[in-house]
């Protein structure tokens, strides 16, 4: 187990992985924020006013963590906003699902008729949260691209 | 995990944030935008019945009820005489309103107030040159609840 959490290869792909499609999946919610807004809006779980707060911040939350996992800027903190922001979606999926939506799930594309949510999302969602959560206990924070944001290794706490 | 990262994830937050807000500030879309947000339709000049009105049509059988869920949810029920027309599959399917006329009434519903297909058919009808289209909102969970006549 530890030879898997410490195998800077695997680290790196996984990485690349997650962090790439995080920054896919922002692109077109960062041009097109209005339909973002309406897409997080049909899920009938917050308003108006906090659908475009959501539409406005969480595209470049995407965007960012993608790049900081990629690019090895504070990877760790990308990888546990990412898995955060996988496991809020996931939930909010279930209870989308649980009521009957039958909504676009905004996911890659704001096109209401396409990437319709489903069991399959959940699934996949699972996947990469599993992914995130590997990230979060490997041991190994290599291919840091930006050195100069290295900073001593964390002190363990004594909590 | 642990207090760093915690704080480098609260920083992506607050930076997120600034960058969002700058960004939509800038092109004037989403929280600075002047339309507030409303549910996904491509067509917003549409007609949206409700239940008495979808069930004079249906009694004078002046309209015809086009049913826009999955094959799989229309078999378990749908209101009597509709025709099933899910929305994933219009191209495939749509030659089942090839002989129907253009200005004939048509009523399009889903499951409910919680799903789009009914609104998104309607809009492909309505390009296609169908004249008379109309959404009954309330949908299937509604004509249900009123015990109307339906079929599997």
């Amino acid at each position: 187990m530890k030879s898997i959490l410490s195998n800077t290869i695997l680290i790196l792909l996984v990485r690349v992985l997650l962090g790439g499609l995080f920054i896919v999946a922002s692109l077109d919610k960062i041009v097109h924020p209005d339909a973002f807004a309406a897409a997080v809006l049909n899920y009938k779980i917050i308003g108006s006013t906090l659908s475009m707060v959501t539409a406005t911040i969480l595209p470049w939350l995407e965007l960012l963590s993608g790049l900081g996992l990629i690019l090895g800027i504070s990877p760790r903190a990308s990888a546990m906003t990412i898995t955060a922001l996988l496991t809020g979606f996931t939930i909010l999926l279930a209870v989308a699902l649980a009521r009957g939506l039958d909504i676009s799930c905004g996911c890659f594309t704001q096109d209401p008729n396409v990437d319709k949510i489903g069991y399959q999302k959940i699934l996949e969602n699972c996947g990469l949260i599993l992914l995130g959560i590997f990230l979060l206990f490997t041991h190994d924070d290599a291919f840091r691209f930006f050195p100069s944001f290295r900073k001593k290794p964390d002190q363990p706490t004594n909590s | 995990m642990n207090r760093k990262s915690s704080r480098e994830a609260f920083f992506l937050i607050v930076l997120a944030g600034v960058m969002g807000f700058t960004y939509t500030l800038v092109t004037k879309q989403g929280f600075f935008s002047e339309k507030k947000p409303s549910l996904q339709t491509t067509a917003p000049n549409l007609e949206l019945i409700p239940l008495t009105k979808a069930r004079e049509f249906f009694e004078s059988r002046t309209a015809l009820f086009i049913d826009s869920r999955h094959e799989f949810d229309y078999m378990r029920g749908h209101i009597r005489h509709a025709i099933n027309l899910a929305l994933n599959e219009y191209t495939l399917h749509r030659t089942r309103l090839d002989g129907i006329q253009k200005d004939t009434v048509l009523i399009i519903y889903c499951d409910g107030t919680e799903c789009n297909s009914s609104i998104d058919l309607a809009a492909k009808l309505m390009e296609s040159g169908f004249s008379n289209v109309k959404v009954f909102f309330g949908g299937w969970q509604e004509w249900k609840s009123a015990d109307l006549p339906a079929e599997q």
